[in-house]
């Protein structure tokens, strides 16, 4: 951007009305002083033919001057221009009709609708849900205000909230083995064991006993490490001891994002917002990436957007895999519910169709990767 | 792949939003330039006029000082009205500029998608995606509660939209002067775009014309307007001198259609079309481009089995809770083709990890395949028995087979 910017400073510069240089506010306010100066000639009666001409040769210039002013703008500008075709080269592709049928654009307005109740934008949403036709339900509307609220109470270092919601889906986090009540619970800690002056370490102490011990089976290092660190207190000690880590303010920030996720999960909702991890990938080189293949492929008339696979990889972090792919390396095709991933005796896996091309006499194949040999029958069948 | 910035892939989309104030920089800078034509031209004539007057001795005094405060009008005039387009437009018009360039140089200077700073930014850019695409689908009130709650108004581009709809609401109401004002106002630009709409609204002009019955109108309407175009044009003029002929509840096929009232539509179309391509704007919403080419980088067969759905894919959609049928984007994704993948990646069902070497894929006995992290640990909290969350079936850790998946 700097050449943009390095340009737009000189149009900023020139058209400036404190310009240094002479501005055509100022060759206006000189045209008119010589106006002025002609009109008091004539009312005394004292102004002769050559102060007209004077005059007129004045009004040429000074109008020569301005469009010379306003040829440097508009040159300025024109490089501006220019810079800007330089730095952006592609123009944006056009996907005629794209997500425009009546159903595409109802998918659309609901996942806008969900996206902005999620992200706690309740008064656009309002707006939002008035300007289209869909309905979300009272029900599902209250859940994302909820969810605000704890998220609210959790920034004001308020975790009753968050302890309230985790004890009613003990049996939900349990089952995903989530450390949010035991989080919860240490950040309550350190704040007791923090706050106090002069150090006092007896509310925390009896805090714990109360609170993290029931956790300690399930996170006994962790227990021992925070019981232990009440030797280190006040803060500036802990900073530089083994446990600086735990006085880290993250520790009570994650808390919100941590508890988002599992509330979110209980509901049946990704850990992430989907608008933005897709809008993220689209706008994050996706976009660019099919652009460059469907220019080195050749697509002719759309061609693309009727096929079942894209011809080429978009790659992917592996925070935004989902799903489990598996491509045969002998074949070199994605497996199928027809052709599924067989594990051999020896543990390498290929897909069926391989197995059976690999097929000796006797119902014998041998690994494509190391030398032992598998009966076709006995190979199993692994779902990933 | 990395979680590297991928500066060419972010540019792409941002042209317009580069692009939208420095055209409208330029709009301005050349009705200051008719401004200082029309004023100081108009003060160069008089001021020669003068001259011839006055040695051709036929100038009162009365006359000169009329004709000197004229000029000092036009002068004053022509300087608040430069001064007030650089208040009110040029001078915001620049700021805007300099506001969008920074937020450019900003995620430019980023190295990884990881950094928090990329986060907020991202942020920012799918509220002007929603805004764009709020504002393109006529929801302004929705556009404009985004903008304000986020403080993105220097960011999108509600005036210009506004404009738009006020012209395409004029079209909606069969008026066509509106957007002939637009077409005037944007003459030069619109024949570099060899762009036909100002014939087709003075087209659409004559046809309503001839639809009331009014054809000494019609005639006079067309020899002002439409024979200018006769050079490009010719065949559609005489077909609409033709129609004169024709009545609006003729079945005659080409007059039929020019009567018929869906060309509205039409025209209003292509309106979009030209002021959209004057503004360097896609005609398709940013949002669409963006979610078009994420969804088919993620959309797998595997989004659309119930046996294999994650809700943590936003193929799979979980926001459609337990509909069968996909609700939001999974809806979506059925319009774009699945993506393409040369190498295996195996994906824990249990910790959402993706295996490789260290962390190596195990199968139970019956093929369910799982981490050994995640196995690992099921089985140290155990007592050593691990179980299949798919199946139910629980066996000893030593059971489990190294999958080998190169």
């Amino acid at each position: 951007m700097d050449p943009l910017l390095k340009e737009l400073t000189k149009l900023e510069k020139l058209t400036a009305t404190s310009a240094k240089s002479p501005s055509i506010v100022q060759s206006l306010d000189s045209l008119l002083h010589l106006l002025h100066q002609a009109r008091e000639k004539f009312v005394r009666g004292e102004c002769s033919e050559e102060d007209i001409r004077q005059l007129v040769q004045m009004t040429e210039n000074k109008k020569r001057d301005i469009d010379e002013r306003q040829k440097e703008v508009y040159s300025v500008l024109s490089r501006l221009g220019k810079a800007l075709d330089k730095r952006f080269t592609t123009p944006l592709p056009t996907y005629s009709d794209l997500f425009s049928l009546p159903s595409s654009v109802t998918a659309l307005e609901r996942t806008i609708a969900l996206h902005l109740l999620r992200t706690g934008q309740f008064e656009v949403a309002e707006t939002f849900l008035n300007e289209s036709e869909i309905k979300i339900s009272d029900e599902q509307r209250n859940q994302f205000v909820d969810l605000h609220q704890i998220l609210k109470a959790l920034r004001n270092q308020d975790i009753t909230p968050a302890l309230r919601w985790a004890r009613n889906n003990e049996k939900f986090l349990q089952s995903r083995n989530s450390p949010l009540e035991f989080y919860l619970h240490r950040s309550q800690y350190i704040r007791l064991l923090l706050s106090s002056h002069p150090p006092d370490p007896l509310p925390a102490i009896s805090y714990a006993n109360e609170n993290l011990r029931p956790f300690y089976k399930e996170h006994e290092a962790e227990f021992r490490r925070l019981m232990t660190c009440v030797a280190f207190i006040p803060l500036p000690r802990l900073q530089n001891s083994i446990y600086k880590d735990l006085a880290l303010p993250t520790l009570h920030f994650d808390l919100e994002p941590l508890f988002a996720k599992e509330y979110c999960a209980s509901l049946g909702m990704s850990r992430q917002v989907p608008l933005r991890v897709v809008g993220d990938i689209g706008g994050g080189g996706a976009l660019a990436r099919i652009e460059k293949g469907r220019k080195v492929l050749g697509d002719r008339k759309g061609e693309w957007s009727q096929i079942d696979e894209l011809p080429i990889e978009i790659p992917l972090t592996s925070e935004n895999r989902y799903h489990s792919i598996f491509a045969c390396l002998v074949s070199r095709e994605q497996s199928t519910e027809l052709n599924p991933p067989m594990m051999m005796a020896c543990g390498h896996v290929i897909s069926k169709d391989s197995l059976q091309k690999l097929n000796k006499s006797g119902g014998r194949s041998k690994c494509p990767y190391c030398p032992i040999e598998t009966l076709v029958g006995s190979a199993l069948r692994i779902y990933l | 792949m990395t979680s590297k910035l991928n500066s060419e892939g972010i540019m792409l989309f941002e042209q317009p939003f580069a692009r939208v104030p420095y055209e409208n920089y330029r709009k301005i800078f050349r009705t200051s330039q008719k401004n200082v034509e029309r004023e100081l031209g108009g003060v160069q004539t008089l001021s020669n006029e003068l001259l011839t007057r006055t040695s051709s001795r036929s100038l009162s005094s009365e006359d000169a000082l009329k004709s000197i405060d004229n000029m000092i009008g036009k002068v004053e005039n022509l300087k608040r009205k430069l001064s007030d387009l650089h208040e009110t437009a040029g001078k915001p018009t620049q700021d805007v500029m300099r506001e969008r360039l920074h937020h450019l140089a900003t995620v430019e200077a980023l190295q990884s998608t990881t950094q928090p700073e990329f986060s907020r930014w991202a942020d920012t850019r799918l509220d002007r995606w929603l805004v764009d695409w709020c504002l393109r689908a006529g929801k302004e009130k929705s556009a404009r509660s985004i903008a304000k709650e986020k403080g993105i108004e220097t960011l999108v581009d509600i005036d210009l939209f506004s404009d738009i709809r006020r012209i395409e609401d004029a079209l909606g109401r069969h008026s066509c002067t509106e957007a002939l004002a637009w077409c005037s106002e944007n003459k030069t630009a619109l024949r570099k775009i060899k762009s036909t709409l100002e014939f087709d609204l003075r087209m659409q002009e004559y046809i309503e014309l001839s639809r009331a019955g009014n054809r000494i109108e019609a005639i006079a309407y067309s020899k002002k307007y439409l024979i200018s175009w006769q050079e490009t044009h010719i065949a559609q003029i005489q077909q609409l001198s033709a129609l004169l002929a024709f009545p609006s509840t003729t079945i005659c096929g080409p007059y039929k259609r020019l009567y018929d009232t869906s060309r509205w539509h039409t025209l209003a179309k292509s309106f979009r079309l030209a002021i959209y391509n004057l503004n360097t704007l896609s005609t398709e919403p940013l949002l669409h481009l963006a979610l078009y080419a994420g969804l088919v980088a993620l959309k797998l067969p595997a989004c659309f089995d119930p046996v294999t759905k994650n809700v943590d894919c936003p193929v799979c959609d979980g926001e459609s809770g337990d509909s069968p049928v996909p609700l939001g984007l999974g809806k979506l994704a059925g319009e774009v083709p699945y993506s393409h993948h040369a190498n295996s990646t195996i994906v824990c069902r249990i910790s959402g990890k993706i295996m490789d070497e260290d962390n190596m894929p195990m199968a139970f006995p019956d093929g369910h395949v799982y981490s050994r992290e995640a196995l690992e640990d099921m089985a140290a909290r155990n007592g050593g028995i691990v179980t299949c969350p798919r199946t139910g079936k629980s066996v000893p850790f030593g059971e489990l087979k190294k999958v080998f998946i190169s």
